[in-house]
């Protein structure tokens, strides 16, 4: 395997990041976080080429600010969508 | 009961109102204003789609049924012609700075910057330069407030006065004009070319003028401390008098003169 490129290990890092979020939350709604988040890094990771680089950065972005509010102590919960649910059950 | 409203009601059909004062100006037509047509070429992004590239969209508006400043321009366009043109406005007077933008060429409040009437030219309008961009005209402008935050804009003195509040002198007041207008707008940050190219450590024009005017407020006691900040390469001597940032303050102060005052007095101290 190729070495990585700065901005694949940005990703990962950046994913690396949200794991560790998810393990801060209370048990009860873990398992809707870590849907969340593998949903959100899955779904793109499918969708786009991985030669748009202005469009991962630009959603690199939102993510860190997205992450930045979901780190907050204050969050306990978070919504899944019915599109998470189909995802996760096909996979 | 009836009656009363019975008179009532005639009353106000025999006292209405005409306007015209004259027969003559009740029979004349309004003057119809000629058409003026001008075309606005406006940035366009929209995240929803962020494999596409940015584009120029071109509207075109008649002058003579708008207002005289380039928002009332956009409002209109948003208005009447394309729901999803997306800016920040609020005040529309220059005091909120909520609609900075880049009108053909220059950092300016969009309700500050009159339309140009030269019809034969098209008037070019793009977000704020060299920041990241949220939606179409609407600038990221986290970090800016981030900086702003960094320096602690707000009096820090650990020994208030006993009773009522900090007295200041005329004098000293007066340290404060041409700084505390400030709005924020960041017009001047990103206007200033090393704010481009350093823009995660240099603090910026606006970020620094606010640094200048919490130092130069008698009533605050850590100015050391705020100064102690600066002293280093990159947050304050970055800055290479380049004016970009007073030439093109829609509120005309100038942060130029404000940084070079912390220089002096950090080189003087």
């Amino acid at each position: 395997m190729s070495p990585r490129s700065g901005l694949q290990r940005e990703v990962l890092s950046l994913y690396r990041r949200a794991l560790r979020m998810v393990r801060t939350k209370p048990p009860s709604t873990r398992a809707k976080f870590l849907l969340f988040v593998r949903y959100s890094f899955h779904r793109n990771a499918t969708t786009i080429s991985p030669r748009q680089v202005s469009v991962i950065e630009h959603l690199m972005r939102q993510g860190r600010k997205q992450i930045e509010m979901y780190e907050d102590p204050s969050v306990k919960d978070c919504w899944v969508s019915k599109e998470m649910k189909e995802w996760n059950e096909r996979t | 009961m009836q009656s009363l409203a019975r008179r009532f009601s005639s009353q106000i059909s025999s006292n209405a109102r005409l306007f015209s004062t004259s027969t003559v100006a009740l029979q004349a037509t309004p003057v119809q204003k000629s058409v003026m047509n001008k075309e606005f070429k406006i940035y366009r992004w929209n995240p929803d789609e962020p494999s596409k590239k940015p584009t120029l969209q071109s509207y075109t508006i008649d002058l003579n049924q708008t207002g005289p400043m380039v928002l009332d321009a956009l409002i209109k366009i948003k208005n009447e012609i394309d729901p999803t043109l997306t800016f920040r406005r609020s005040c529309r007077e220059g005091i909120c700075g909520s609609c900075a933008m880049n009108i053909n060429g220059q950092n300016t409040l969009a309700c500050l910057c009159r339309i140009d009437r030269n019809t034969s030219k098209d008037s070019k309008i793009y977000p704020l330069p060299h920041m990241y961009i949220v939606k179409d005209l609407v600038p990221d402008l986290t970090y800016f407030y981030k900086q702003y935050k960094s320096i602690q804009p707000y009096l820090q003195n650990d020994n208030p006065p006993e009773k009522g509040e900090f007295l200041q002198s005329q004098e000293d007041r007066k340290k404060l004009d041409g700084l505390y207008e400030c709005i924020l707008c960041a017009c001047c940050s990103t206007s200033c070319p090393s704010y481009w190219w350093n823009q995660d450590e240099y603090l910026g024009p606006a970020t620094l003028m606010q640094a200048y005017r919490w130092i130069a407020d008698s009533r605050d006691s850590y100015g050391e401390a705020r100064k102690e900040k600066l002293q280093n390469e990159m947050s304050l001597y970055r800055c290479h008098t380049i004016f970009n940032c007073s030439r093109t303050c829609p509120k005309g102060l100038n942060p130029a003169a404000a940084i070079a005052k912390i220089k002096l007095e950090l080189a003087t101290e």
